[in-house]
């Protein structure tokens, strides 16, 4: 009971309990009443705890879907590790491992040789490698290459064969491929491999081994294929004899529990190194601690992103919950007062309606857990079949699935408290029953003006709450939501002031107009509080909450001039006036009532359509994304070692020239990127810069298309690219500078703006210059600081192995690719396709959005569910007065259209409200100055969709509704009017 | 001599099955004229209201026939029995059974707009029909802005807007203080004659009795003399 969730929980529920306990002990009479209403009414208990689940499921299904990618990601963090617990390495001017005396790697090896902590030291070199496999004819480059020394790397662990057996360990003449390199080359054990380093040797493969531990040495299995080899043939390979690049340290213990050593052994390693010469430039990782830290925030992300959309669902749980138990109130009210009539003491009777809450509570609770676990479980389910994730074998995920107990108790306790919070409200307003009214069915008076005085003194705290967060945020690069709740409280605060004096009807819509306003005109928001703020997913909640609020408040105090327009039109129609008139009089004169239903499809709809209008936006703006992502070209190409004169060499080549029409060569390298108040100074960043030796690199400048999101003193594009080729102390940065969060980017970046000045160090060379930021560019899929070519040649950056290749219109890009890759593929050359890439994001992002629109849809089942339900309660409710209608001539086809009508007014102007306002929110993204304007420059609606949604939802409303309509018109009229069960 | 509006013929009603089996009518005859107004009086629990249910068409009855205006109302179906109740038939309830979320006009036009009047029509005669009863002042007041007198008044134009053939009123009194009681009595009375309605009355009020034109007391389901 260590787990303070866990303990939190134990100490609230038994509070609960206790305080529950004694009451019921001291008041027993409220206790039978309380049982014997669960008890004489089975059916309607059941489908009670039905309608509350709903929320704790929401909650339970969040983090459960927050465990299972957890514990998958936690799965990948070990296979990419495998028992390497630490590593020791220096990174090099060009990115990769920097090589050190192998004299150094034994010294450590020594060091540590006596450190209980550590079972192995591995000197070991880590890099990439081009193969040709000779039997099957086939190349595939940038394969991972470790080579190791069979003995030093024991403590990794043994590799295993495909087939299960320990083939050893790679000897001097004989790799080891993982499964998929295999799969690449198609090649087979006994194979003849070539492999291309800085040297080629020819190698046979000796086996072909599993993913994991040491099959899945760093990032087998999520990236690319590894190549084994002893550590003579890396060496020999890289052209590096007595050199090596990486230390593998493995702790003592098995994985789980040898990263809790890490934090001791990198400390003693650390110390160790500093007493080896030559290791200024070598430190120590912690990186399976590191990738494990990384997934934990990962899934932490995702619980983040599906509780905040959750929470959509989760008002609207609970809202349904205040419509259960308001009803379960009135329907009872002419019992209760018979009760008090008869001598019951308030207390009891208020008591009696806490128990019965708290039995509702605790089962729904209990159930709606479940229930969350199992529909987290369809979720994964759909996700690992549906959703495209290269690279993540989807058998992992759905193996992978699992929920802590955390998890459980916290879905439990939260769900159990909302519903006994509405439980204990619901008693508050049974305990000012009125006797007489109640046994009478006499409705509620008006509130007298005290009521009122009461709101404006509520409304000046919400006035001064509002102005205070308001003033103290509107300016800065606080989060958005802070300073537009603050002007919403506001608008409320100065709404209920005003209500003590003038009509509620003029109060509230305006106080709706108002909040319409505030959350809905983005141009708005960028005046008054400017573009500095920074905005998330917490403010699209913000956002939503107040959009679908303030049209509501319009719609619940305009509801019967709403009802009368709609009433006109059908009054055309024999016998539709009584129907519509019934039908619509309930939705729009009770609208307290009204507004719990039409709230729960609001927000949920709202969810939905946002959700499809974004991903339908994202997916549209793919062509403008291409261009300003790539600079209209097709690839970047990066080679391992420079491929001289390419541009010649692609136009004399009559298969490449028919295909490419360009290629632009670049100069790339690693910087290291110093910003001014960054707190992970220096940045790891690539470097770009183009030469201006020949015509076509110079023509870079002028025609590249990159386009940028700000610029200095709003140059123009082309004016920053002139600007670049030609002023020596400025820069251009990648859009992950702006503050976004670009493509696969993890971790801290720094944010800068043009104008800004940066510090770019060559870490090969140590030379270091201050440039000015003169333009961020849209572009991040690479990411990377431009210098202009002089500066670069200064600071070192002379290595010509980048390459801005545009294919020929019409030639299939794949083809492209796998021609230029077979023809360089000794060069090492690894090719970025763009469009693919984005395409990919795209449909990624599309697809977890979808998984994120199946999840909402629960919410969707919680709109039903309070259809169907309120509409059950409504006809036990009205039973007198569907009896008095029957009697005065509806026939029973009226009733049922009357209430078909009825909950189709309330699912069409929900839907309505919520689809529109999803809308909104969607395209305030597209003009937003904050948001990429390469992504969402236009705003695509997927019409189709958006009606079946539409469709959907309108026919589950009407087969929820249709049952209880039914019931409502075989209600016998007389049995009805006397109200008789 | 008027015709015979509400006809009933060895009428039983039998609630419940086997050895549950509660007569609550007990082989009923009864002939009501046009233009009559009857008072049905008992005790409580001797089958008055279910009198009234069974021979308007709002419940079924086990046994024999009701006849209203010449046709067996229990061998119409369901649709045909509302249609005559909205065209040829008024009810007034003694808890007056108002639809607390419509206006006076509206609830008073409800029977109009189920039998087919449309709505332009329907909206100025349930407003003269609040007028001829002295409520002109609250046509557009719910029932909660109303008192129990202007409650039942308001059910009463109702049940009456339609011009139907036969008032069916139970205990149109009963929840009204006696000023009230006294004010739809003599509104029953009057409209009666002006009308010419059929009016059946269940009421334990001997004064609603004496207003009516003849009284039929009940026991044990049968009528007594």
């Amino acid at each position: 009971m260590t787990d303070p969730i866990v303990l939190f929980a134990a100490t609230t529920l038994g509070a609960v309990g206790a305080v529950s306990a004694y009451l019921a002990v001291r008041n027993r009479l409220s206790l039978r009443i309380a049982l014997r209403n669960i008890v004489r009414a089975r059916g309607r208990s059941v489908l009670v705890i039905l309608g509350l689940l709903v929320a704790t499921a929401i909650v339970s299904g969040s983090l459960v879907v927050g465990d299972t990618v957890h514990t998958a990601t936690v799965h990948y963090s070990y296979i990419g590790w495998g028992y390497t617990d630490e590593a020791i390495y220096g990174t090099s001017s060009s990115g990769g491992y920097l090589y050190f005396s192998s004299i150094v790697a034994n010294s450590v090896v020594t060091a540590s040789a006596n450190d209980s902590r550590i079972d192995g030291v591995s000197p070991e070199i880590v890099g990439t490698v081009q193969a040709f496999d000779n039997t099957t004819g086939i190349p595939q480059t940038n394969l991972y290459l470790v080579g190791s020394n069979a003995s030093q790397s024991a403590a990794l662990g043994p590799f295993t064969s495909v087939s299960g057996g320990n083939p050893g360990s790679p000897a001097p003449g004989s790799i080891f491929l993982d499964k998929l390199a295999a799969q690449d080359l198609s090649a087979s054990v006994g194979d003849s491999v070539l492999l291309y380093g800085k040297f080629a040797a020819p190698e046979k493969v000796g086996a072909i081994v599993q993913d994991d531990i040491r099959g899945g040495f760093l990032t087998a299995g999520v990236s690319g294929g590894s190549v084994f080899v002893d550590l003579a043939t890396a060496q020999a390979l890289q052209g590096t004899p007595q050199e090596v690049n990486f230390i593998a340290v493995t702790n003592a213990g098995s994985q789980e529990s040898g990263v809790g050593l890490s934090s001791a052994v990198s400390a003693s390693l650390t110390a160790a190194l500093a007493t080896i010469p030559g290791t200024s430039a070598l430190s120590v990782h912690q990186v399976l601690s590191d990738s494990l830290a990384t997934a934990q925030s990962a899934s932490t992300s995702l619980t983040t992103i599906f509780l905040v959309f959750g929470l959509f669902s989760i008002i609207a749980g609970a809202m349904l919950i205040i419509g259960i138990f308001t009803m379960i109130a009135e329907e009872r009210k002419g019992e209760m007062g018979m009760l008090r009539a008869v001598g019951i003491q308030r207390r009891t009777l208020v008591l009696a309606y806490y128990f019965e809450g708290l039995v509702y509570s605790a089962g729904s609770a209990l159930a709606g857990t479940f229930a969350g676990v199992a529909a987290g479980y369809i979720l994964l389910w759909f996700y690992v079949h549906t959703v495209p994730t290269p690279g993540f074998d989807v058998n992992v995920l759905g193996a992978s699935f699992t929920f802590s107990s955390s998890s459980l108790i916290t879905s439990y306790l939260v769900g159990f408290l909302l519903t006994l919070a509405t439980v204990v409200v619901a008693s508050v307003r049974v305990s000012r029953l009125n006797i007489v009214r109640a046994i009478r069915d006499v409705p509620e008076p008006l509130p007298p003006l005290r009521t009122y005085t009461y709101l404006a003194y509520l409304g000046g705290v919400s006035l001064a709450v509002g102005a205070l967060l308001f003033l103290t945020t509107f300016r800065g690069s606080s989060d958005i939501s802070y300073p537009v709740i603050g002007g919403a409280l506001v608008i409320l605060g100065a709404g209920l002031v005003a209500s003590r004096f003038w009509k509620n009807r003029t109060v509230f819509t305006s106080v709706g107009a108002g909040l319409l306003l505030w959350a809905g005109v983005e141009p708005l928001h960028d005046w008054v509080l400017g573009t500095g703020h920074s905005g998330g997913i917490f403010f699209v909640f913000v956002d939503g909450v107040m959009l679908v609020a303030g049209a509501l408040m319009i719609v619940a105090f305009n509801g019967v001039d709403l009802a009368r327009s709609v009433e006109r039109l059908a009054a055309g129609r024999k016998g539709a006036t009584p129907v519509t008139r019934i039908g619509l009089a309930y939705p729009s004169r009770r609208a307290a009532r009204t507004s719990i239903s039409l709230t729960i499809f609001a927000l949920v709809l709202f969810t939905i359509i946002l959700l499809a209008v974004y991903s339908a936006t994202l997916t549209g703006n793919l062509n403008n994304s291409v261009t300003s992502q790539s600079g209209g070209y097709t690839f970047l190409g990066i080679s391992s070692q420079p491929i001289p004169d390419l541009p010649s060499k692609v136009a004399t080549n009559s298969t490449l020239s028919a295909l490419y029409s360009g290629v632009v060569p670049v100069t790339t390298g690693l910087a290291f990127v110093s910003v001014q108040g960054f707190s992970a100074n220096p940045y790891h960043d690539n470097l770009f810069s183009a030469p201006v030796n020949t015509t076509a690199e110079t023509s870079f400048y002028a025609t590249n298309q990159f386009t940028f999101q700000s610029t200095d003193h709003g140059m123009s594009a082309s004016a920053v690219m002139a600007e670049l080729q030609s002023n020596r102390s400025v820069a251009v940065v990648d859009g992950g500078y702006a503050g976004g969060s670009g493509f696969g980017q993890a971790g801290p970046h720094p944010s800068v703006a043009p104008g800004d000045m940066i510090e770019v160090e060559n870490p090969g060379t140590l030379a270091a210059q201050n440039v000015t930021v003169i333009g961020v560019l849209e572009e991040s899929i690479v990411g990377g600081v431009w210098l202009n070519p002089s500066t670069a040649a200064s600071l070192g950056y002379l290595t010509l192995n980048g390459y801005f290749l545009t294919v020929h219109p019409g030639v299939s890009s794949t083809l492209a690719a796998q021609k230029i890759k077979s023809a360089f593929y000794q060069y090492g050359l690894v090719l970025v396709d763009f469009r693919a890439i984005l395409a990919q994001t795209t449909a990624i992002i599309s697809g977890d959005i979808g998984l994120l629109e199946v999840f909402i849809a629960l919410g969707l089942a919680v709109g039903i569910a309070a259809l169907g339900i309120l509409a059950l309660r409504a006809v036990t409710e009205r039973r007198h007065e569907i009896g008095t209608l029957r009697a005065t001539g509806l026939t029973r086809p009226m009733i049922i259209k009357a209430f078909l009508v009825e909950y189709s007014f309330i699912t069409i102007v929900g839907a309505l409200v919520g689809g529109l306002l999803g809308l909104l929110v969607v395209y305030n993204f597209t003009i937003s100055p904050g948001s990429s304007a390469a992504y969402a420059a236009t705003l695509f609606v997927p019409w189709w969709n958006l009606l079946a949604v539409i469709l959907v939802t309108g026919l589950l409303a009407t087969l929820a509704v249709i049952g209880p309509s039914l019931r409502a018109a075989r209600l016998p009229p007389a049995e009805a009017i006397r109200g008789v069960e | 001599m008027p015709e015979s509006v509400v006809v009933g013929e060895e009428v039983w009603k039998v609630y419940g099955q086997g050895e549950t089996q509660v007569p609550a009518l007990r082989g009923i005859n009864v002939d009501i004229r046009r233009g009559e107004m009857v008072a049905v009086m008992g005790p409580s629990g001797c089958g008055k209201t279910t009198f009234l249910n069974c021979f308007s068409g709002l419940d079924d009855i086990t046994r024999g026939k009701v006849t209203l205006e010449g046709t067996d109302i229990h061998a119409m179906s369901d649709r045909l029995k509302t249609e005559y109740r909205a065209r040829r038939a008024g009810f007034v309830f003694q808890s007056y059974n108002l639809l607390t979320i419509l206006t006076a006009a509206e609830n008073v036009e409800m029977p109009l707009l189920a039998s087919g009047v449309r709505a332009r029509e329907a909206r100025p005669r349930s407003v003269e029909m609040l007028r001829e009863l002295g409520l002109g002042d609250r046509v557009n007041h719910r029932p909660s802005e109303l008192s129990g007198g202007q409650q039942q008044r308001v059910a009463l134009a109702r049940a009456l807007v339609c011009r139907p053939a036969i008032v069916w009123a139970d205990e149109p009194t009963g929840n009204l203080d006696e000023e009230g009681s006294r004010q739809v009595t003599s509104l029953l009375r009057q409209l009666n004659r002006d009308f010419q309605q059929t009016m059946v009355v269940v009421t334990h009020d001997p004064d609603v009795a004496a207003a009516c034109d003849r009284t039929l007391r009940m026991r044990d389901g049968r009528f007594v003399t």
